[in-house]
């Protein structure tokens, strides 16, 4: 670590903070502490280094002209509600939760970022409650070693590089998503010039960066739900009727609708009318049911599960 | 991003901070901004150098530092203009934001509420926008039965769940003293003393179909055990069975945790730790005719029992005439 450094940093946010108008260079290299005995050249090169630096770390350093008359006269400095974290308040209650947020994330980086975030808002007078609530326990992980280096380029809107499926393509991050313990990326895969669906456990390699932060733009009216539909289990496509014996087949009976005409069943049976997508899918389901389910109708259904059925009976 | 990026970034949250909390205890801040008290130390010896422009002494922030060498005590002044930190970063923000909805997957009654108002609250200050870049969903229940579990645990009440239980595929009505509710691996869960099975067990919410008042209350049963292990855990009474398979059952590799997998004679050799019997019969019975060979051979025993019945079922059922053979 360089003390120094940090020294020189934080006394040129504080100088360009406290700026009334836009201050030129060789202004900033008189007052703040840590430039002077610089040779022009070495100046020039560590200005602009703590410059990208803050800017880096979110601190809005704004570049402009005081003088109309003389646009080329550049100068710089933060202003200061651009800086400042707005003025945001928290019922007590809503600190408890705050103060849960902290354990949720199984992941080093992100439980930093969250615990940044509440260190911020202690420092605006807020104290989220940090002590374990009884009763209940969230966490998030992401054991997808891509997931942070694409939560970086997400959030940073950098574009990434990575092989899937045999292709390498070049990504550009729109959203991660969450679904049932697993995440993806959906974005702008400019190798196939589409948008496209990622899941971050088929990477094939780490993602690399390409470029710069903020090298794209998000669609206006990103529809998150369109672009995780290949998520969701398809639609329905057909309807079958099957006997199910009392309390078993839950999955079956959640989806499905009780018919009351039947013809006779074995005893401790009822039929059911059940929505399915695809044969292949719905007759492997059946089968582990084993002698819980049978298939009434149709036929052609029935003849696949009793075939198979036949199989491991042999 | 480098020490010093951090650094700073922590003195810009640090200073107000300070400011906001006069005489500071060491240790607590420390643990509030999650770095060693070693590391605050640093920090502070950095902003005994950092202030105003111009760099005369008064110019410079105060800090007491024998008060902090001696006891442990911060004392920050001299620093007005920067009494208010740094807006978040996106990355803050989201981080923030997505840990409060799992949050709000376990929580009901009044502290739901609060985590939905704080959830807008930051929504509002990360930018609708920028709230997006995230999406966070879980298998869960309907709204109405994880506020029943979360009252029940509050008030420390048993409940009568009925739970529609997947491996062995039937509904039951267990009486459960509820622990906690908890977010794993992309599914909310509660971990509660099962009084049926004198066990704790875990119940996942979107596998509860109701929850209703039962007899009695919770006692005290200690902690649950980690909770991680999940179905991955070895069991002392797991048994190893090797099913041999053709490539069209090779997904069950991928599916479960096997022991092995290895090529044999185009299939697959596929090496499972099977805890419960009914979970490898309804696995056989499943995969039927893509399993070439079980060993041992009685653990498929119990399944090709279940497929021989299903069949007589069957045969009654077509004798009947309740189901005609016309296709």
């Amino acid at each position: 670590m360089a003390p120094r450094k940090s020294e020189r940093i934080m006394n040129l946010a504080i100088c360009l903070l406290m700026a009334r108008r836009f201050l030129d260079k060789n202004h900033i290299r008189e007052v703040v502490e840590g430039y002077a005995g610089l040779s022009d050249a070495a100046f020039e090169r560590t200005f602009e280094r703590d410059k990208d630096d803050l800017r880096a770390m979110g601190v809005p350093v704004e570049t402009g002209s005081n003088s109309s008359l003389f646009p080329d006269d550049i100068g710089y400095r933060i202003r200061r509600q651009d800086f400042e974290l707005p003025p945001i308040d928290f019922t007590a209650a809503e600190a408890t939760a705050l103060g849960l947020a902290s354990q949720v994330w199984g992941t080093a980086t992100l439980a930093e970022q969250t615990v940044s975030a509440l260190a911020k808002l202690r420092a605006a007078g807020i104290d989220p409650d940090a002590s374990r609530l009884p009763g209940v326990s969230p966490s998030i992980g992401a054991k997808e070693p891509a997931f942070e280096p694409l939560w970086q380029a997400t959030m940073t809107r950098t574009v990434v590089g990575f092989g899937y499926r045999g292709v390498r393509r070049e990504v550009e991050p729109w959203v991660l998503t969450y679904r049932r313990g697993s995440w993806y990326l959906a974005g702008f895969d400019r190798t196939r010039g589409a948008a496209r669906l990622f899941k971050l456990a088929r990477l094939e390699d780490a993602p690399r960066t390409i470029g710069k932060p903020g090298a794209y733009e998000l669609p206006e009216n990103m529809d998150l739900t369109e672009l995780t539909r290949p998520l969701e289990p398809a639609p329905a496509a057909a309807e079958a009727v099957v006997a199910i014996r009392g309390d078993k087949a839950p999955d079956l009976r959640r989806r499905g609708l009780p018919v009351d005409d039947a013809a006779p069943l074995p005893p401790g049976f009822a039929a059911w009318r059940v929505p399915y997508t695809s044969d292949r899918e719905f007759v492997t389901e059946v089968c582990g049911y084993g002698p819980a389910v049978l298939v009434l109708e149709p036929a052609a259904l029935r003849r696949q599960v009793i075939g198979r059925l036949a199989a491991v009976a042999r | 991003m480098s020490t010093s990026l951090d650094q700073v970034s922590r003195l810009l949250a640090l200073v107000p901070y300070l400011q906001a909390h006069p005489d500071a205890d060491l240790a607590a801040t420390a643990q509030a901004f999650g770095v060693t008290p070693r590391r605050l130390l640093a920090d502070l010896e950095v902003l005994w150098f950092v202030g105003l422009p111009g760099g005369m002494p008064g110019d410079l922030i105060d800090i007491d530092m024998d008060a902090v060498q001696e006891q442990g005590r911060i004392s920050l002044s001299n620093a007005d203009y920067l009494s208010r930190p740094m807006r978040f970063t996106i990355e803050e923000v989201t981080s923030l934001i997505v840990a409060l909805r799992a949050v709000r997957e376990v929580t009901g009654g009044a502290a739901g509420e609060a985590v939905d108002s704080a959830l807008a609250k930051l929504s509002k200050v990360a930018g609708a926008q920028e709230s997006k870049r995230v999406g966070f969903a879980v298998a869960t229940s309907e709204s109405a039965v994880r506020e029943r579990l979360a009252a029940a645990i509050a008030a420390r009440r048993a409940v009568r769940l009925s739970y529609d239980g997947f491996t062995r595929a039937e509904t039951t009505t267990p009486v459960v003293e509820p622990h906690r509710l908890s977010v794993r691996d992309g599914y909310v869960y509660l971990e509660g003393w099962s009084r049926d099975r004198d066990a704790w067990r875990t119940f996942r919410l979107d596998r509860i179909a109701s929850v209703d008042p039962a007899e009695g209350g919770v006692a005290d049963r200690g902690e649950p055990p980690p909770f991680d292990g999940g179905w991955l855990e070895v069991r002392p009474e797991a048994a190893l069975v090797t099913l041999t398979v053709t490539d069209r059952a090779h997904w069950i590799s991928e599916y479960y945790p096997v022991r092995s997998v290895e090529r044999f004679r185009r299939g697959w050799r596929v090496q499972l730790l099977v805890a419960d019997p009914a979970w490898l019969r309804s696995l056989l019975l499943r995969l039927g005719p893509e399993v070439r060979a079980v060993d041992p051979p009685e653990a498929a025993e119990s399944a090709r029992a279940a497929a021989s019945e299903a069949l007589e079922l069957y045969a009654e059922l077509l004798g009947s005439g309740s189901v005609s053979l016309a296709p």
